[in-house]
């Protein structure tokens, strides 16, 4: 078998650890099959909007939070850029806005993505659709292949590393 | 961590038998206290820092919820206390609050601390749910309405 037939991977950076193992391994496909790279972290300003709405949140709080938020989406890409160039790799990133799965499956049909790479997805503990994850909600609906990193996964650690 | 990861049945107090808005919280971050085993100096620190926020605006909600929160610097993990009082507590909002949900989460990770509240804020707006929450009677009963 040839390699694997990806040109454009998009990694999908949320702020959490899983993401980054995540980040990893796609650097490693990117690498390993010569496709263009893509990492995406989206400021949930729609979750944002219906904290305020349902009373949950104060205008100040919100304009705090959308501060953090932005100052961690820089935080995780450069950190990402900085791992992709660890290894040679090219990168193309974007801090978005609004809702992440909206955004990310918008991304993935104008970039014309042929694989997306997600961090992990939330143990089914619960029936109710109110609280299912981004990540599951990107699982259910991409147009394109979807890896999914298990968070415990030390050893895509480990083969960054080597590699 | 997720909503649902951070619900734990020692963080559950069912009936709450505080009688205002402050003791609701005293009460509520007692458990939080009891479970992590803090100084009460840390406790005070996490009393404060919701006091602070509520001071700003009460997040008690139109449907007798309310959801008290705070950044917490340094925080390993983020925590979710759930209370149901019987007699409802005047919490700033236009009705008593009979169901909290006390939330700390890191300062260090934003995203997630938004994720939890935007998870209760939407299991909040099904009123089937609210009104089978509110009329629970143990913290199994509660526990079990969100594994079911």
């Amino acid at each position: 078998m040839g390699k694997a037939p990806y040109h454009s991977i998009l990694v999908y950076l949320d702020g959490s650890e899983g993401s980054m193992t995540a980040a990893m391994y796609a650097i490693l496909l990117a690498s390993s099959s010569n496709a263009k790279l893509h990492a995406v972290y989206v400021v949930n300003t729609k979750a944002l909007g219906d904290l305020v709405r349902a009373r949950i949140f104060i205008d100040q709080e919100k304009n705090e939070f959308l501060e953090d938020l932005k100052k961690d989406a820089g935080r995780h890409i450069r950190h990402t850029e900085r791992l992709a160039a660890s290894k040679d790799v090219e990168i193309i990133t974007a801090s978005l806005e609004g809702s992440p799965h909206k955004e990310i499956l918008s991304y993935i049909k104008k970039n014309d993505i042929d694989l997306l790479v997600l961090g992990p997805v939330n143990a089914i503990r619960s029936r109710r659709d109110e609280l299912t994850g981004e990540n599951d909600r990107m699982l259910r609906t991409s147009p394109c292949p979807v890896v999914v990193v298990r968070d415990a996964d030390d050893s895509i650690w480990q083969q960054f590393e080597e590699v | 961590m997720t909503f649902l990861e951070a619900i734990d049945k020692d963080l559950i107090k069912v009936p709450m038998t505080a009688r205002n808005g402050k003791e609701a919280v005293e009460e509520l971050v007692g458990l939080y206290a009891a479970k992590m085993g803090l100084q009460p100096s840390e406790s005070e620190g996490i009393l404060s820092s919701i006091m602070e926020r509520e001071s700003l605006g009460s997040t008690a909600m139109e449907n007798g919820i309310a959801i008290p929160h705070a950044k917490i610097s340094g925080l390993k993990n983020p925590a979710v206390m759930i209370g149901v009082s019987r007699i409802g507590i005047d919490f700033g909002g236009k009705q008593p609050s009979s169901i909290f949900f006390l939330v700390l989460a890191p300062s260090e990770n934003p995203a997630e601390h938004i994720q939890i509240l935007s998870s209760i804020a939407k299991v909040c707006s099904s009123d089937l749910f609210v009104r089978m929450l509110r009329s629970s009677k143990t913290k199994d009963d509660v526990y079990q309405l969100f594994f079911d």
